[in-house]
């Protein structure tokens, strides 16, 4: 799940980084109770979840006179169609470098991977593009509970050693929140210190719990209504609603879907051991989505039973033609109960899905 | 054959959970079937002393150890005790270790690794369905029934895409020496590269199937270090970005994570890839004309 940046700021703070002063706001009205601690020069950020955000006009700067009207002038606007509903305010820094520094995991080495370069700022991905070695990379063994000096100092180059440690913290941040990205762009050198100017910072959804966090924000009201139901499932633009078990044998049923000139309408894993209550709560689900005018099921039974398959489908009882293909434990069993009650069967991927694209039309 | 055969002694993490004690019932049914030792003890904290399908169960790895012969173990215990299980096979001196187990946090499945590693131990998973070599031994939840021996190795980072691939081959006739599911998370122990490099050494295996996803690029990483004859299928080209597609790792993030850029890549080493999984059988057919 991303993080704002400026719950992620808070997330820094408490390791150790310095982050600018700050008033976050939801309403521009809120920010007459703070006049007196807007003194100088400030800017004001858009709080929304979207790369690009400086450029796409998320960053304003203002001082004490403009502060309320530029505000006024986020909340009022969209950000790359995102809708800002949180403003923050930050004590402008006095800015003499910025750098960058990430940290994401390297799936090939397995490890921790740092990226870090001397120019950071808006332009980091051009900059990474035009010269190859701006970005220097370092991965070390994760049960490390440091970034050991030799690899800071491999990163960070001539870079002050207070960057260094802001490094070393930023990696605390990585390990503790489980983070799958952790990063500041820019990170910047003031007449009084370090500070994180921007803040970035996703949580590996499989340890929301742990991390206390309740509700996983990234998902839509009909994906986390899924997920209570132990479903992994995603919302797409087509007309055909998709039932799977698996997410490889899903995923290949919207490809094949795409193969035979459909489009499908969501991604549903139902999961492993569905059963009847299960397969009726994915039906409806699917069916609830608008678009939907067709629904293949593509069930391979392992520990799934397709005759809980069967009356799963039947028990849900849509008004949308359910088109089905399941094969595996207790496949004869579920097919018969379908076929007493008419639904339309196919023996395989293909033959069910170039049905469904056909009845979408 | 590789990573285990009928002689293989296998020991259950999380033996008595709803998961394990079901597995452990079909491993053993499977491995009386074709004469293999199959699950020879489980192991839950506190449940010392019980049995699970007749199988002894102890608290620890290395009190199974002290009484019984075994190199493998087989994880089933939830997402946030895996890593755990994973460190306590690996101290106990088992060489392998299978983690089924979906949901577990990504920085503890590095660091399980890691330490595992470093114990001389191969984990494969977390996120997968085990392994299975026809006729010869069975350490996961694959479905027994859709397989044929032969000399055909599958590779997956998916389950029920595997089966549906083992399915088609099995019925066009095609046999496996031995199907492994890797797992879906984005750290995963054994890689396309790893499991390649057994198959190299397997005299059994004549072709290997890849069976990826969006996500990473593991897979043509995987390919270029082989010579072992291949053929592809990657699901999720009709995967939008930024979105996790059931599995943690199958999300396209920009690079070369997406199913067209990594299609293309095999492509471009020569590999046939399948556009849809009932191509495959085709495919492996014309491989094998073509190198004998």
């Amino acid at each position: 799940m991303k993080l704002l940046e400026y719950e992620a700021k808070q997330l820094f703070a408490e390791e150790g980084i310095r982050v600018p002063t700050g008033i976050l706001v939801s309403k521009h009205e809120e920010i007459l109770l703070h006049m007196d601690e807007l003194a100088g020069k400030v800017v004001v950020k858009a709080q929304v979840d979207v790369g690009g955000r400086g450029k796409a006009g998320g960053v304003l700067m203002a001082d004490h006179d403009t502060v309320i009207e530029k505000a006024r002038q986020l909340f009022n606007t969209t950000i790359k169609g995102v809708p800002v509903t949180r403003v923050l305010i930050e004590e402008r820094l006095d800015i003499r470098h910025e750098y960058y520094v990430s940290i994401a995991i390297d799936r090939a080495k397995k490890q921790p991977v740092i990226l870090f370069a001397e120019t950071g700022g808006m332009d980091i991905e051009e900059t990474a593009q035009k010269e190859k070695n701006a970005v220097r990379s370092v991965s070390f063994c994760p049960l490390l509970p440091d970034v050991p000096n030799f690899l800071l100092r491999e990163l960070c180059g001539d870079s002050p050693a207070e960057i260094q440690k802001t490094v070393n913290r930023l990696y605390h941040v990585f390990c503790h929140k489980d983070a799958l990205l952790a990063e500041i762009n820019p990170l910047v050198t003031t007449p009084d210190g370090v500070y994180a100017a921007d803040a970035k910072l996703i949580i590996d959804d499989n340890s929301l719990a742990r991390q206390g966090i309740a509700i996983n924000r990234d998902l839509s009201e009909r994906e986390r209504e899924a997920e209570k139901h132990g479903f992994s499932f995603v919302e797409l633009a087509g007309t055909i609603g998709v039932i799977g078990n698996g997410a490889g044998l899903t995923m290949s049923t919207l490809d094949l879907i795409e193969f035979y000139g459909g489009r499908a309408a969501d991604f549903l894993d139902v999961g492993g051991g569905a059963d009847t209550e299960r397969v009726m709560h994915a039906v409806r689900l699917v069916a609830s989505v608008p678009s939907v005018r067709v629904i293949v099921v593509n069930l391979l039974g392992g520990i799934t039973r397709c005759d809980e398959v069967a009356r799963g489908i039947i028990a849900a009882g849509v008004a949308i033609p359910v088109i089905v293909r399941i094969a595996g434990t207790n496949a004869e069993e579920g097919r018969k109960l379908l076929s007493e009650k008419g639904y339309e069967m196919l023996d395989t991927m293909d033959h069910v899905v170039k049905k469904a694209v056909e009845v979408a039309g | 054959m590789i990573y285990g055969d009928k002689k293989t002694g296998v020991i259950v993490t999380g033996a008595t959970g709803r998961q394990g004690e079901y597995h452990i019932g079909l491993m053993n049914e499977y491995a009386r079937q074709v004469g293999g030792r199959g699950v020879v003890a489980g192991v839950t904290p506190k449940k010392g002393g019980l049995s699970v399908h007749g199988v002894p169960v102890y608290n620890t790895v290395k009190e199974a150890l002290r009484e019984h012969d075994a190199t493998t173990g087989v994880v089933f215990v939830p997402g946030i005790a895996a890593a755990d299980s994973i460190m306590e096979a690996a101290d106990a001196g088992l060489e392998l270790v299978v983690a089924i187990t979906e949901h577990v946090p990504v920085h503890d499945t590095m660091k399980a690794i890691s330490y595992a590693q470093m114990q001389g131990c191969c984990v494969i998973g977390p996120n997968c369905p085990g392994l299975l070599s026809p006729g010869e031994v069975k350490m996961g939840i694959m479905p027994a029934g859709l397989f044929l021996r032969g000399n055909v190795g599958v590779i997956s980072r998916s389950g029920t895409l595997t089966y549906e691939v083992v399915d088609e081959l099995t019925r066009a006739g095609i046999g496996q020496s031995t199907v492994v599911g890797i797992g879906g998370d984005p750290v995963i122990g054994q890689t396309f590269a790893d499991v390649l490099e057994q198959f190299a050494q397997d005299p059994e295996t004549k072709a290997v199937v890849l069976i990826g996803e969006v996500g990473g690029n593991l897979e043509a990483e995987g390919a270029r270090h082989t010579d072992v004859p291949l053929v592809a299928y990657i699901a999720g080209v009709s995967a939008p970005t930024d979105k996790r597609m059931g599995h943690a790792g199958a999300i396209v993030e920009g690079g070369e994570s997406d199913a067209r850029s990594k299609i293309a890549r095999l492509k471009k080493m020569g590999i046939p890839v399948a556009s849809r999984p009932s191509e495959i059988p085709g495919l492996i057919r014309d491989l094998f004309r073509n190198h004998c």
